[in-house]
């Protein structure tokens, strides 16, 4: 894209006049229902918060992706299994007083779904890593079915219920502002996104394990010239990626329900914000997933919400076939193997 | 040689014993019920209770040494089991499975109401009777015709008789203006459909409805619309745990307007997700569910507490649901009809006098869904009674009959 910088202005326009285009019809429709502007603030709000967790569950996408160039569809999986594992620990009949066990079952949750992301790697990639990406992203499809089994055999098909962090309790603390509800948990979402993206930043900034993954990321073959090892980044980034899902599944787990199948419509939807931010960018994706978030709940919001989940698959099938890729981080293709 | 000698002596033998066992005097020819439930899967919830409910009435019936025909002929059953995993394609294999090559008399089939409707054909064309699980209408009525299926039976409550409970409630209530929403699956569809029919039946004004994915954790656009259009109770027609999410969002945008849903929630699973959210709203529900509330005079008590104990023992304390219910009515129901039937009759004729049975003879006849009364003209047998209307109280589901509205 940088080739033809002329048409940087074009696309500026074309875009405007799209986002101006949507936002007149989603007032059009929505006063045709009698929405009030409170209406939409909270559609946003809620819409960011559900951005909030594709952002997360994106930034899995783009670390497996960015090192070892495959989708891992397992990273719905990390979510649910980061949420039930919290809650079965905070469950435990432990001599701690709520808000530590909390803080431990978290820990937990945290630390054995990262565990359990590198155990991925070496036992189904690692071994399998001189095939082509195709194979690797279907051996990512068979651990996401087995990690789903045996979620249903251990947690059973009931939905669980996580506590609110900050009541430790099943309601959670709701400010009103006028008819916009704010829930406690929500500040606790947002509050994790941008601390993940702060520790990210210094960890691939600061840190010379963040700098050899970026290496690798960019160029593999050189990353390897200089002494990096690929194989142990691979690790490190499927590791990385479980622990993201880990906390987004955690921090979500109070609003939802946690539940054996939660991760296959969280996955599908982080796939969706990875690929509007190009799958490279750590900036584009996260954008990617809270406008993903907002826009498909306000389209809910004006026209039927049934339509919710049309949205985002409209939007998937739009950016692969127009711009594949994405819109906002227009990021490059990993390096290739030779 | 003389290996292979020894061997077909010894198959001779087997064969021999097999066959003299097979012609002891007394006992009648084996009976075959074929069952198919969803044990895995995502109605794995509900299918698993159905399946542990089968295998306990394979066990009862074992220890009795099966069932007595009218001509004091004892016949061993076989409860054949099969999984769909709620797929319609695995359930109309496994149909027709049991009744070309198991040969079973009659089939019990499936937990979703998506695999019982594609299972029709496969249940007419063969003539052999089948007693579905789920609760849509298409099951046992045919749309076009209006008139109910040949061998097309159905044991669970309908969320017809679900719509009809809140209906009346809300029109007690004095309300005129009602929302409803609802899961975009089969169940949350036909109770929109029928919550819907039933609340124009008594006069209210549906003003806004809407669905959401099983997955939803945001609510904002449904509650926009709910606010929007100022109706002032809302009907949920859902299952745990998108049931509890919906009725949280409702209580936290909406913290006076009364919350109606059907018996998809009566379960303690309801309770537990919900938590405060769910205080004062109210249901119908399986009495299953609900005995402690139910009184003497009852005619299911006696069924409920004996399938409760019988269950609770046989799965070593697992909670009781309405599903398994399901599965023992219609098990049961087969059993009686096999009861009456003589040794010594073609299969064929086991599977016509099992329909006929069924259709005929189950009148008044008390099980764990209801006291069901079948005709040709009701497949089903069920009315609204079969349900018990309660509120949350307390965490606790309390029996709200019609008196205290």
């Amino acid at each position: 894209m940088h080739r033809k910088p002329q048409r940087q202005p074009v696309r500026l326009i074309i875009a405007a006049l799209v986002v101006f285009g949507l936002a007149a019809l989603s007032l059009l429709l929505g006063s045709q229902k009698g929405l009030q502007p409170q209406h939409y603030i909270q559609l946003t709000i809620d819409g960011v918060r559900a951005g909030s967790i594709y952002a997360l569950m994106a930034l899995g996408f783009v670390v497996v992706y960015s090192v070892t160039g495959i989708i891992n569809f397992a990273q719905g999986e990390f979510v649910m299994l980061g949420a039930m594992i919290c809650l079965t620990v905070n469950d435990l009949d432990l001599p701690l007083p709520p808000a530590l066990k909390l803080i431990a079952a978290i820990l937990a949750g945290v630390l054995l779904t990262t565990l359990i992301g590198a155990g991925m790697e070496r036992l189904t990639i690692h071994p399998a890593r001189r095939s082509p990406p195709v194979t690797l992203i279907i051996i990512t499809i068979g651990v996401t079915i087995t990690l789903r089994a045996a979620a249903l055999l251990v947690w059973g098909a009931d939905p669980h219920v996580l506590p609110a962090f900050t009541t430790l309790a099943l309601e959670d603390k709701i400010f009103r502002f006028g008819g916009v509800i704010i829930q406690a948990q929500s500040l606790w979402i947002w509050g994790a996104l941008i601390a993940i993206l702060i520790l990210l930043y210094f960890f691939l900034e600061r840190t010379l394990l963040g700098k050899a993954l970026r290496a690798c990321a960019v160029n593999r073959r050189a990353a390897q010239l200089v002494g990096i090892n690929p194989d142990r980044m691979a690790l490190l980034s499927f590791a990385l990626a479980a622990a993201l899902g880990a906390i987004g599944g955690i921090v979500l787990g109070p609003v939802t329900r946690p539940i054996y199948d939660m991760g296959v419509m969280l996955g599908l939807r982080g796939f969706v914000s990875a690929i509007i931010g190009g799958l490279l960018s750590v900036p584009g994706v996260v954008v990617g997933g809270l406008l993903l978030g907002v826009v498909e709940n306000i389209a809910a919001g004006v026209t039927d919400p049934a339509y919710k989940s049309v949205v985002s698959f409209i939007i998937l099938i739009a950016i692969l076939l127009f711009r594949p890729q994405g819109i906002i981080g227009g990021g490059e293709k990993p390096a290739e193997e030779a | 040689m003389s290996l292979k000698r020894t061997s077909f002596l010894a198959l001779f033998c087997i064969l021999a014993i097999a066959l003299l066992g097979g012609c002891a005097p007394g006992k009648g020819t084996e009976y075959k019920i074929g069952f198919v439930s969803s044990a895995t899967g995502n109605y794995a919830s509900l299918g698993l209770p159905e399946a542990k409910t089968a295998e306990m009435i394979q066990k009862q019936l074992d220890a009795m040494g099966g069932i007595t025909g009218p001509d004091g002929v004892k016949h061993p059953v076989k409860i054949i089991i099969y999984d769909d995993a709620n797929e319609a394609d695995r359930a109309v294999s496994s149909v027709s499975r049991l009744i070309t090559e198991d040969e079973v008399i009659a089939v019990v089939s499936s937990t979703g109401s998506g695999p019982s409707v594609a299972q029709i054909p496969v249940c007419e064309e063969n003539k052999t009777p089948c007693i579905s699980m789920a609760s849509a209408k298409a099951i046992t009525t045919d749309a076009k015709t209006n008139t109910e299926y040949q061998w097309m039976f159905k044991t669970p409550q309908t969320n017809g008789h679900a719509g009809e409970w809140q209906a009346a409630y809300l029109k007690a209530m004095g309300l005129t203006n009602i929302c409803i929403l609802y899961t975009n699956d089969g169940y949350g569809k036909d109770c929109f459909a029928n919550y819907k029919a039933a609340a124009e039946a008594a006069g209210l004004s549906v003003v806004y409805e809407a669905s959401y994915a099983a997955t939803d954790t945001e609510f904002s656009a449904q509650m926009a619309g709910v606010q929007a259009s100022g109706c002032q109770a809302v009907e949920i027609g859902s299952t745990p745990p998108v049931a509890s999410l919906a009725t949280v969002a409702v209580r936290n945008a909406l913290p006076e307007t009364p919350i109606t849903l059907g018996h998809g929630v009566c379960n303690q699973s309801f309770i537990t997700t919900a938590g405060e959210a769910a205080e004062g709203a109210v249901f119908p529900c399986g009495k299953v569910t609900v005995l402690d509330q139910l009184a003497d005079t009852d005619p299911q008590k006696a069924v409920l507490a004996k399938y409760i104990a019988d269950y609770t023992a046989h799965t070593s304390g697992e909670a009781i649901s309405t599903f398994g219910g399901h599965a023992w009515d219609a098990l049961e129901m087969v059993v009686d009809a096999l009861g009456s039937l003589k040794n010594g009759m073609s299969l064929e004729d086991q599977r016509i006098a099992v329909r006929d049975y069924l259709e005929n003879d189950i009148v008044n006849w008390p099980g764990i869904s209801g006291t069901f009364t079948m005709s040709p003209a009701d497949h089903n047998g069920l009315t609204k009674d079969s349900l018990l209307f309660v509120k949350v109280e307390a965490g606790q589901w309390v029996a709200f009959p019609e008196t205290d509205w």
